[in-house]
């Protein structure tokens, strides 16, 4: 059996490299990259939310670096990473039914003018609150 | 007219630590395809370039190569595409190399015959020997007209890279095809819980790659989503007990 | 490449999928509804220990609260199983796999319930 030329780890991340690949592979990337992000996410804001069991004290202190310039910052990409996610998450779950199929592409760039969109929206909210 | 050409060719020969990149300069015509690019090397330069190449017309899928990282067939590919006249050429990817730009088919036909289609092209010898059990009754249908079966789905595939194991999208294409070719319920039933498998229609991740790469536009991605919907409606209408 | 066996049948795989797409689904309507409750609604976007402690007053908001957790840790975990099973795994790693995935699951919900109990109890 002649060896495969990469290892498991580098077959099993091929989907990272981007060039050359189509809309369909980048929307792919896309949706992983943001997903592992929001993995990250979850439970940073599940272990951060143990300060609510600290009482006022704890809490609150949290909830003034919360309103940091700098931690604003942060929610904004982490907007951006769930109206991209969810967004095309939509369109792998309509296309994954067999629903839509010869409008992907489309449906693909449409969803993430509606996410731009979106994003500068909440973006201005975030920032005058 | 000529075009001068640098190549830079992916060699790996059985017994070598690690792969290398060689290049080469060429002279080629205005109008010539990469695949003469690449004989040209082989007549003039070196003889030991080992690749694969049949009716240079995109018809026996034989040739198919990455050049600059896309899945190609060479023989239809125009250098004049590549305007800076660099061309990186590489096997495709998530088979094993044997030799060169020759890659390990052996598997991927395996799974075309296992679809049911006939196809013209006879398996070709297992390097481990050991020969494919088909299920029983399984009837043989028409070709699958469009697919030439070169392989450039599977080396676009992002499932395909990690799993050895999944089905891939000519064979998934195949099974849908089959689908439409016969009449007789059971065979369709059969083909349709082939396609459920574990290494199955539900392992693919909707990237479209293949069917973006596919040189003969069979689109395997819709039929594996087609596959699904079918599956679905399947299984609804087992659970009123259809 | 093998063939192994092509035609190996077990019960269906696709379980993960139509769960990832069901959950997915949900999350568009929760992840909405819990953005516009605690950033949107919320006094300066984002509740301090008093507006956590009337938000919690109403059952039926700790009701939906408790179903996004488990629908997001359930998205996320289902995500985490289809990024590691393309590590073309054996079939028993990837029960294991799947099984170690689901005790997560069921410690991460638990934990978020544990933590609204305390603070429902300390209100």
């Amino acid at each position: 059996m002649p060896p495969h030329p990469l290892s498991r780890i580098r077959r099993a991340a091929q989907w990272g490299d981007v060039r050359s690949r189509g809309l369909g592979m980048i929307a792919y990337t896309l949706n992983r990259v943001t997903g592992l992000g929001l993995v990250v996410y979850l439970y940073l804001h599940l272990i951060v939310l143990s300060l609510l069991a600290g009482g006022p004290s704890s809490w609150d202190a949290f909830v003034q670096i919360a309103r940091s310039p700098a931690f604003l910052v942060l929610d904004v990409i982490l907007i951006a990473g769930w109206l991209i996610h969810g967004l095309n998450g939509l369109r792998v779950t309509l296309t994954g039914f067999g629903i839509g199929l010869r409008s992907q592409k489309v449906m693909f760039v449409v969803l993430m003018a509606v996410a731009v969109v979106a994003l500068a929206a909440m973006a201005v909210m975030v920032f005058s609150a | 007219m000529t075009r001068e050409l640098t190549l830079e060719i992916f060699r790996y020969k059985a017994g070598d630590a690690a792969p290398h990149f060689d290049t080469f300069r060429v002279s080629v015509p205005e109008t010539a395809n990469v695949l003469d690019a690449i004989e040209v090397v082989w007549a003039v330069h070196d003889r030991t370039l080992t690749f694969r190449h049949a009716c240079h017309h995109a018809s026996c899928g034989s040739c198919a190569v990455r050049v600059n990282r896309r899945e190609k067939l060479p023989c239809i590919t125009p250098v004049s595409d590549y305007a800076n006249g660099r061309l990186t050429i590489e096997p495709l990817r998530n088979f094993p190399v044997v030799s060169d730009l020759v890659v390990d088919v052996s598997g991927f036909f395996q799974r075309m015959t296992a679809s049911g289609l006939v196809i013209t092209r006879t398996a070709e010898t297992s390097l481990d020997g050991k020969p494919v059990k088909l299920a029983e009754g399984m009837s043989r249908y028409n070709r699958f007209e469009d697919c030439v079966e070169c392989g450039i789905c599977i080396s676009a595939c992002p499932t395909m890279a990690a799993s050895d194991r999944f089905f891939g999208p000519a064979a998934l294409a195949g099974i849908f095809r089959a689908r439409q070719e016969t009449s007789n319920r059971p065979d369709k039933v059969r083909l349709l819980e082939l396609a459920d498998g574990e290494h199955g229609v539900w392992r693919c991740h909707t990237g479209w790659e293949c069917s973006d790469a596919c040189p003969q536009a069979v689109n395997p991605a819709e039929a594996i989503m087609s596959l699904r919907r079918d599956l679905i409606v399947h299984r609804f209408k087992k659970l009123f007990g259809k | 490449m093998n063939s192994h066996n092509v035609f190996e049948r077990r019960q269906s795989p696709s379980w993960g999928w139509f769960w990832q797409a069901f959950t997915g689904l949900g999350l568009v309507v929760l992840l909405a509804l819990h953005m516009i409750a605690h950033h949107f609604v919320a006094e300066g976007g984002i509740r301090d220990y008093a507006g956590v402690a009337e938000y919690l007053r109403n059952p039926v908001i700790v009701l939906l609260e408790v179903l996004f957790l488990v629908t997001v840790t359930a998205h996320a975990l289902l995500g985490v199983r289809a990024v590691l099973f393309d590590f073309g795994l054996s079939q028993r790693t990837e029960r294991r796999i799947s099984r170690a995935l689901a005790v997560i699951g069921i410690l991460t919900v638990g934990y978020g319930i544990w933590l609204t109990w305390t603070i429902t109890q300390a209100i």
